[in-house]
């Protein structure tokens, strides 16, 4: 039996000048999509919060009206067992999180690079001890540590998250640290220096933002994930956010006894909140991951 | 060929065994240096507290002997842990060695039954993802790993409560001394932890790598060729290696996970313990409980290298 | 006793799907070529010739991945009569469109199921195979000789561990391990590459096969290791009158061991036939390119034939992804005469054969 299948190869200057976007993976333009709508819903909810462009008051409590569900007399979210606008609630409960997981972020990234660059450069002794902080942060379990500093300073979430940044760094130092060491086999920082670039301009501009800047953007991605859940889990535990300001974290665990009477909506729809918006770094991360350095793929 | 004096497992324990009392000190020092820095005289507090002005302190910390700078009060306190002597807790006066041990073994069956239950979900995805390429299946899967981390696991074990109690008609909340043949209670917070600790997609993509891996050596492809069993001998090194070293790099983050699920469930463990040490802050309890969970993550370490040994024929390369 | 030939290739295809450049790799493009019982049929030619992967494609051991595998390959035995490529291509559905290859879907589970079951009494029981890097091939957690006994549990009478056990060791004898019951327990990690060759030749007889494939068996060797390997195989070949398949690159290899030679070059057979015609020296009745690789063994009779220069073959090997028209060989033949050369240049050659059963795939031969 003779096959037939008579081809043209695509010519492969023609491949390359496909953009990035068209030469990746579907899903994950889809993911990275998501994540950029999540990312600016949370952007723009938190200026409304800000500057008070809220539908209802938050403490506005409706008695007529609990536990009503989406929909009811221009409540989109319903309301909760006190009559409150939900959707007013989740809005504010951004605010929770996101300036101190911005802080987080700034703070792991900043210190990180900084160290990744001097033990990249300098290897030996800051290697070693970068290191050696690395496997002490992953030895101890993040909120173990959170209690500690909430027993020792009472829970100021800002605070809070300047250690969850501190305890961060060494890790994207490592990753920073790695990047460095790649590049260095690649004789692509012999060949700077010897062009005589000045060392300054080597690191922040070659180094940092060429060949950086993915991975750092993936880890800020990530780093907003895990403060929205750190945020929620300690305003859950009673230690952020405290009534009746609201918290994503507080709005589930004052939801909890009436879930166990099958009234869901109070505790599930901020549940839902913290689901697709972690969900949304995540993907955010992962997508972009695979599309900008996947490009070392075929 | 001479082989080697010293057996392979010695080594890998002494070299486990240096790392673990280098890493606890690390640990130490921090926590210890966090309690230093609150307000107030923590120091005070971890050794029966004190009051009266700051000068009135020092001065009878001078007369008794008691270090004032801060590295000594380290070592003092680091000395009496080495002795087993963890102080007492503030809050109900008993030694908090005695209190953390206990509740660190609820603990302890807490995260271990729910990271076999991570895996028992976690490693049929990752298996089958791997094996078949069916992309639409993959990415179905993918994106269930990926929602199941992102829920909020108090929420989950609420759900999980509200259910078991309405369909299964058990309330399981609260542990007591009479429950210990309730096997129920104790299954539903530890599937629940398994289930939302945020884990799978990272296990996941952990063992799908590996098995990938794995089947794609020469050995496999041997294998295949001689008509064998495949998955015999892709066990060692496409299982129970990558299973007990995910175990080991996840550890802090379950524990992370059973402070809260304690809460929910009223689950008598180390978390619990923790959240009561922080709000009353008390500070020998939480210090104690810190190093508790550290040294069980260098124990679930300490377990993935002891089977690396044992399955690898020449594991001098560690 | 029968003449029908063992195994036999019947216009075998291998595409492999490239996805970024949306075309076929054609690996295996058109091969033809039978090994009768008893003999040894010795498969030579350049690396990217396509050899391997006809061996990967007869044993069903193509590593997933989109892609074609097209032909008939029975296997005959007396007792076992068919072909291992039955009803493949059910699982393959692929998209053209005007001439580009658009998308192949394949069900992986069910082609690799059904090439499971296809071979499940063929591999290791019919057919054994010795890979290319030993060491590598056999399990690294695992002793040598328990894999060796796993050979003979699963695929002799022998089920008991303990009597596998001393077969496993019988082979080691056979193979000419020094120690064999010390040799057992090594793990493949402590063995050199000879010993390890040795070892997987003593696995793959273990289950007393009736046709062994032999992957580059010397490859990676010392030059004194290598003569003894080929040295154990010819051994082996006599005592025990199995049909051997030998693939290398290195002419040597394959002139020391085959009864009949195939020639292959980008996906095709370039040209089969008796070792004695093949291999001759008389260069009268060859392709081109078989020619040009015999002038191009380091020998001093060729060095002497050429005038004290060696004769390398000009150009790179052929890309296989470009379908050509023409003849395979004819970007590098040196011997295009004007008569011939409009019919290379756009045309195949068919396999011809002429005479004795000596076939050759050139326009000069037609």
């Amino acid at each position: 039996m003779k096959i037939q299948y008579q081809q043209h190869t695509k010519d492969i200057s023609q491949y390359s000048e496909l953009s990035l976007i068209q030469r990746s993976d579907k899903t994950d333009v889809a993911f990275v999509a998501y994540g950029l709508f999540v990312l600016s819903l949370v952007f723009i909810s938190y200026l409304l919060g800000l500057f008070g462009w809220l539908p209802f008051d938050p403490d506005d409590m409706d008695m007529d009206l609990m536990m009503a569900l989406p929909g009811a007399s221009g409540h989109i979210l319903g309301t909760d067992f006190l009559g409150r606008d939900i959707l007013t609630r989740l809005i504010l409960g951004i605010q929770a999180y996101f300036l101190p997981g911005l802080l987080a972020i700034v703070v792991a990234l900043g210190l990180g690079t900084f160290m990744g660059v001097l033990s990249g450069y300098r290897g030996g002794k800051a290697e070693a001890v970068i290191t050696y902080i690395n496997n002490v942060m992953d030895s101890l379990p993040r909120l173990v540590l959170i209690l500690l500093v909430v027993a020792a300073f009472k829970p100021d979430i800002y605070i809070i998250m300047l250690v969850v940044g501190l305890t961060n760094a060494p890790a994207v130092a490592s990753l920073v640290k790695d990047k460095i060491t790649f590049l260095k086999q690649k004789n692509f920082l012999e060949a700077s220096v010897a062009l005589g670039l000045s060392t300054r301009t080597i690191i922040v501009k070659h180094i940092l933002w060429y060949n950086c800047r993915t991975l750092l953007i993936i880890q800020a991605t990530l780093g907003m994930a895990e403060a929205i859940l750190i945020e929620t889990s300690l305003s859950y535990l009673g230690f952020g956010v405290q009534e009746p300001i609201p918290s994503w974290g507080n709005m589930i665990q004052a939801g909890a006894n009436y879930m166990m009477r099958g009234d869901f909506w109070p505790s599930t729809a901020p549940a839902l909140a913290i689901l697709f918006t972690v969900l949304g770094f995540h993907l955010l991360g992962d997508g972009l991951n695979n599309i900008l350095e996947g490009k070392r793929r075929k | 060929m001479k082989a080697s004096a010293i057996k392979p497992i010695t080594l890998v324990l002494a070299r486990e065994l240096t790392t673990t009392i280098s890493l606890l000190l690390g640990v130490s020092v921090i926590a210890f240096l966090i309690i230093l820095a609150s307000p107030g005289d923590p120091f005070a507090q971890l050794f029966g507290g004190f009051s009266g002005t700051e000068s009135e302190r020092l001065a009878l910390y001078e007369s008794l002997g008691i270090p004032t700078t801060w590295y000594g009060q380290y070592f003092s306190w680091l000395g009496n842990v080495v002795q087993g002597d963890l102080g007492t807790s503030i809050r109900s006066g008993q030694p908090v060695l005695g209190e953390v041990a206990s509740a660190g073994v609820n603990t302890l069956y807490l995260t271990v039954g729910a990271l076999i239950v991570t895996l028992a979900i976690a490693t049929p995805i990752a298996i089958y993802t791997a094996i078949r390429e069916n992309s639409r299946l993959t990415l179905t899967y993918n994106l269930f790993a990926y929602m199941i981390s992102a829920i909020p696991v108090f929420w989950l074990g609420y759900l999980g409560i509200y259910l078991s109690t309405h369909l299964f008609g058990f309330f399981p909340l609260g542990l007591g001394s009479s429950d210990t043949g309730n096997v129920a209670k104790f299954l539903l917070p530890i599937f629940i932890l398994g289930l939302g600790s945020g884990l799978i997609s990272e296990v996941v993509r952990h063992m799908r790598e590996q098995v990938s891996r794995v089947m794609n050596e020469e050995y496999i492809r041997t294998a295949r060729a001689k008509g064998a069993v495949v998955w015999k001998h892709a066990f060692k090194e496409g299982f129970l290696i990558p299973v007990t070293e995910i175990m080991a790099i996840k550890m802090p983050f379950i524990i992370g996970g059973a402070i809260i699920i304690e809460q929910v469930f009223n689950w008598p463990g180390m978390g619990r313990m923790a959240w009561q040490a922080a709000q009353d802050r008390d500070f020998p309890v939480i210090l104690g409980i810190t190093l508790a969970a550290a040294v069980l993550v260098r124990l679930s370490s300490l377990v993935h290298k002891l089977v690396f040994v044992s399955v690898n024929p020449r594991a001098s390369h560690l | 006793m029968s003449t029908t030939p063992l195994i036999k290739i019947e216009d075998l295809h291998t595409f492999f799907y490239s996805k970024a450049k949306q075309a076929f790799i054609r690996a295996v493009d058109g091969i033809s070529m039978e090994v009768p019982r008893g003999k040894t049929l010795g498969i030579v030619g350049e690396s990217g010739s396509g050899k391997s992967i006809t061996m990967m494609s007869v044993l069903g051991l193509i590593n997933a991945g989109p892609g074609v595998i097209r032909g008939k390959v029975t296997y005959d035995n007396g007792t076992i009569n068919k072909n291992l490529l039955d009803g493949l291509e059910r699982f393959v559905d692929v998209h053209e469109e005007s001439g580009t290859v658009m998308h192949v879907e394949k069900d992986l589970a069910g082609w690799q199921k059904h090439s499971e079951e296809l071979m499940k009494d063929i591999r290791g029981n019919e057919i054994s195979i010795i890979f290319q890097n030993p060491k590598a091939a056999f399990n690294p957690f695992t002793v040598i000789g328990d894999q060796i006994a796993e050979m003979v549990m699963l695929h002799t009478d022998i089920k008991d561990p303990q009597a596998a056990k001393e077969k496993a060791i019988y082979w080691l004898e056979r193979v000419k391990m020094d120690t064999p019951e010390v040799r057992y327990h090594n793990y493949p990690g402590a063995l050199s590459g000879g010993m390890a060759q040795r070892a997987m030749v003593a696995m793959a007889l273990a289950s007393e096969p009736s046709l062994l494939i032999a992957d580059e068996p010397t490859t990676g060797l010392d030059a004194t290791i290598q003569a003894k390997v080929l040295e154990l195989l010819a051994e082996l070949k006599e005592e025990l009158g199995i049909t051997i398949m030998i693939i290398s690159h290195d002419i040597g290899v394959i002139s020391a061991l085959s009864d009949y030679v195939a020639v292959m070059y980008g996906g095709t057979v370039l040209e089969y036939g008796k070792a004695e015609d093949v291999l001759s020296t008389k260069y009268d009745n060859k392709h081109p390119y078989a020619k040009a690789l015999l002038a191009s063994i380091p020998s001093l009779e060729n060095i002497e034939k050429s005038g004290g220069r060696l004769q390398a073959i000009d150009g790179e090997v052929l890309d296989t992804i470009k379908v050509v028209e023409c003849c395979k060989f004819s970007a590098r033949c040196n011997r295009i005469t004007d008569a011939v050369k409009d019919k290379c240049h756009n045309n195949q050659p068919p396999l011809q054969d002429i005479g004795g059963g000596h076939k050759i795939r050139c326009w000069l031969y037609q």
